[in-house]
C-alpha cells in the first residue's frame, strides 16, 4: 500500500497529483504543530517538575503519548489532546442525540455520540400545561407518546458528573423533537463553538443546528416564528399529551423538492469539509455552498473527487492570501 | 443497522420518490468508487474497494490441487466472504455467519457457474496443468471492512479487480504421454506468471425496492427501507449471469422485469468504468 492515501471516492490520477499538492502547501502553511503518536516521547523538562495529564504515561522516567493528539502545556500540566475521539460533553453544549430507550423510571437514554448515553430526565423536559406542573403518574406512563425510541431531539447538557454520566434538558422551546431534514454525521471535533448553535442560513432559506457532538441537523425554516405565540398558549391550554403530540408532529406534509435539494447541497458541503477535515462552522458551509453553485457543481458531482480537491485548492490560496 | 425515526423514514422515502436522494443522488445513481489492486502482497491477487462508506477488500490465493472427480477437465474456483466486527455491531461473534453465508452464496452464483463448470466467470478449463489430474484451484476470499450498505456490489467489484490483478505462477509439464508418468515444475522465478481472462467476469447491481420506486446502490440508511431487493450480474455484453432476490417481500412479475432492465442498463455503465479504474489502479500499482 506504500505512503499512497486512498480515498472512498473515485480519484483521476491527475487529481490525486493536485490533492498531493494542495495538502503539502496546506501543511506548509498551516505551521509545525506538537503531533505526537501512540509510544513517541514528549519533550518535558526533566528539572523542572511537570504533571502527568490525559494521554500521557511515564514508562522509565520518560513522559509517553498513549494516544495519536496533540500536545497541550498548561502551566506544569502536559497532555495530549486526540485527534479522533469520541465526543466530551461539556455543560451548556448544544446536541442532537437520537433516543435508544425509554426506561423506567422518567428518564430516556440518548445516543450523543459519547463513550456513554446521555439521560434525559422526564423532569427535564417541557411537558403540556407549564413549566412548573408536577409530573404525574399518568405523564410516566405517556412518555413514549412525547419522545419514542429512534426519534431525533435536540437538547443542550445539563450537567456532566463525576462517573462520566451526562444530562440532558430540553426546556425551551428550540428543543425538542427534530422532523423534516436531514442529519449529516461529522468528526466532533470539527465543529467549532459558536454563540448560537441554532443558525440560519437566511440567503438558502435553511436552519442549521451546529450540534457540538457532531450531529449536524439541517432543516428548512421551522414554524416557530409565526406559531410562536400561538404554540405557547397552546402549551398552557393543552395538558393532555395525546392532543399535544398531535399539534406537533404533522407527518403528512412533504418537503417540496426545491427545499430538499438546498438541505442536500448543504449537507454535501458538510461532508466534503467533514472529509478534508477542515472546520464547520456557517461561514465554510456558506463558502463551499456557494462555491459548488459558482463552479456549476451537480448536487451529487460535490462527492467526487473533482469537487474536493477544488475545494481544498481554495482553502489553500483562502489561507495564503491571509498570511 | 441504523434505527430511523419516523419522521426520518418519510423524508427518505419522499426523497426517492421525487429522485432526490439523501446525498443528492437521483434513483438509479451509483456512487463514486474506487479501486486499489495488489493491496496484500502474500496473495496471487487483491483488492481494495472503497465505495464512501462501504470498505471491502477481496483476495485471490491460486494453489495447486487435483480436479473433481465429475469435471476433469476444469480447474477449482472456491469463494467465501467474511464481515469483520469492526464493520458492524451486528456482524459480532456468530451474527455475522447468515450474512457472511448469503454473501458468499450469491456471489457463488455469479461467478461459479454451473454443476459441470461451465458458464463460469474465469474459464476454468485454462486453470488445468496436467488433466484429470493436477490444475489450479483459486480460493477467492471477501473481506467487509466497513459497511454503509450495498457490500455485495462492491465485493463483486473488489472480486473482479482481483482476479484481473492475479498472477498465476508458470508451470513447466514434463514426463511421458500417460497420465501416471505426467510430472510438472513451478517455476521459481516470480516475475514468470500468467494473467487470467477476465473479460467475462460480471458486476453485480443491487436494485433495491423501496416504497413504490427502486433505486441503486442503497446506502446503509435507505436499505433499512428496502422491503425486497433483486442482485443482478450483468457481464460486460450485456448479459445477466446471476440473478438473487432478497428481502421476504413478494414482486409482481413486471416490476422485476423492470427491475432487471434497470439493473442491465447501470451495470453495463458500472462494468466499463469499473474495467478503466481497474486498468488506473493496475498502472499507478507498476509505477511504484
Amino acid at each position: 500500500m506504500g505512503g499512497v492515501r486512498t480515498f472512498p471516492f473515485h480519484m483521476s490520477e491527475e487529481e490525486q497529483r493536485r490533492f498531493a499538492k494542495a495538502q503539502e502547501r496546506l501543511d506548509r502553511l498551516g505551521g509545525a504543530l506538537p503531533v505526537v503518536n501512540v509510544g513517541e516521547t514528549i519533550q518535558a523538562d526533566e528539572e523542572a517538575a511537570f504533571l502527568r495529564g490525559h494521554g500521557t504515561q511515564l514508562v522509565d522516567g520518560k513522559l509517553v503519548a498513549t494516544v495519536c493528539g496533540i500536545v497541550e502545556r498548561v502551566n506544569k500540566l502536559i497532555s495530549v489532546r486526540p485527534l479522533r475521539a469520541r465526543y466530551n460533553p461539556g455543560t451548556g453544549d448544544v446536541v442532537v442525540g437520537r433516543i435508544t430507550e425509554v426506561v423506567a423510571p422518567k428518564r430516556w437514554k440518548v445516543d450523543v455520540n459519547s463513550k456513554q448515553d446521555a439521560q434525559l430526565m422526564l423532569s427535564a423536559v417541557n411537558l403540556p400545561g407549564g413549566l412548573q406542573r408536577r409530573r404525574t403518574a399518568d405523564d410516566e406512563l405517556n412518555m413514549r407518546n412525547f419522545f419514542e425510541e429512534r426519534d431525533l431531539i435536540s437538547a443542550e447538557v445539563q450537567a456532566v458528573h463525576q462517573d462520566g454520566s451526562i444530562h440532558l434538558h430540553t426546556r425551551s422551546l428550540k428543543y425538542g423533537k427534530l422532523e423534516k431534514g436531514q442529519l449529516t454525521q461529522v468528526a466532533p471535533y470539527l465543529v467549532k463553538r459558536l454563540n448560537h448553535h441554532f443558525y440560519q442560513l437566511k440567503q438558502f432559506g435553511l436552519e442549521i443546528i451546529f450540534a457540538c457532538n457532531g450531529y449536524i441537523w439541517i432543516s428548512g425554516p421551522s414554524e416557530i416564528p409565526d406559531k410562536k405565540g400561538a404554540s405557547s398558549e397552546l402549551l398552557v391550554n393543552v395538558s393532555n399529551v395525546n392532543e399535544m403530540h398531535q399539534c406537533t408532529g404533522n407527518k403528512e406534509s412533504t418537503v417540496p423538492t426545491e427545499k430538499r435539494e438546498k438541505i442536500c447541497r448543504c449537507a454535501n458541503a458538510l461532508r466534503v469539509l467533514n472529509a478534508l477535515g477542515l472546520l464547520i462552522y456557517p461561514e465554510s458551509i456558506i463558502d463551499t455552498y456557494e462555491a459548488s453553485l459558482m463552479w456549476g457543481t451537480d448536487i451529487k458531482d460535490m462527492l467526487s473527487g473533482e469537487f474536493h480537491v477544488k475545494v481544498l485548492e481554495r482553502e489553500v490560496s483562502k489561507r495564503s492570501k491571509s498570511v | 443497522m441504523v434505527g430511523l425515526s419516523a419522521a426520518e423514514r418519510v423524508y427518505i422515502e419522499d426523497g426517492i420518490a421525487q429522485d432526490l436522494r439523501l446525498d443528492g443522488r437521483g434513483r438509479q445513481h451509483f456512487r463514486s468508487l474506487s479501486i486499489q489492486t495488489g493491496v496484500i502482497p502474500q496473495a496471487n491477487g487483491s483488492a481494495r474497494v472503497r465505495l464512501a462508506g462501504t470498505d471491502v477488500i477481496a483476495s485471490v490465493k491460486a494453489e495447486l490441487g487435483s480436479p473433481q472427480p465429475g469435471r476433469p477437465g476444469c480447474g477449482n474456483m472456491f469463494i467465501s466472504v467474511e464481515c469483520s466486527p469492526t464493520a458492524a455491531p451486528e456482524f459480532e461473534g456468530k451474527g455475522g455467519e447468515d450474512t457472511n453465508l448469503e454473501l458468499a452464496k450469491a456471489l457463488q452464483r455469479n461467478f461459479l457457474g454451473g454443476a459441470s463448470g461451465a458458464g463460469a466467470a474465469i474459464d476454468l478449463t485454462t486453470l488445468i496443468v496436467i488433466e484429470g489430474k493436477v490444475c489450479w484451484e483459486l480460493y477467492i476470499d471477501g473481506l467487509v471492512l466497513s459497511s454503509d450498505g450495498n457490500i455485495l456490489d462492491a465485493l463483486s467489484i473488489a472480486v473482479k479487480a482481483a482476479l484481473s490483478n492475479t498472477g498465476i505462477p508458470k508451470v513447466q509439464v514434463m514426463g511421458g504421454l500417460s497420465l501416471e508418468e505426467a510430472d510438472f515444475e513451478l517455476s521459481d522465478n516470480p516475475e514468470e506468471f500468467s494473467h487470467l481472462d477476465t473479460a467475462q467476469v460480471p458486476v453485480t447491481v443491487t436494485i433495491s425496492k423501496v416504497g413504490r420506486y427502486h433505486i441503486v446502490d442503497a446506502t446503509a440508511e435507505e436499505e433499512s427501507q428496502v422491503s425486497s431487493a433483486v442482485s443482478v450480474a450483468v457481464n460486460s455484453k450485456g448479459l445477466i449471469c446471476g440473478l438473487t432476490k432478497s428481502g421476504t417481500a413478494g414482486l409482481d412479475p413486471s416490476i422485476l422485469m423492470d427491475m432487471i432492465s434497470v439493473g442491465k442498463r447501470v451495470g453495463l455503465k458500472t462494468i466499463s468504468s469499473v474495467e478503466t479504474d481497474i486498468a488506473a489502479a493496475e498502472r499507478t500499482l507498476e509505477a511504484e
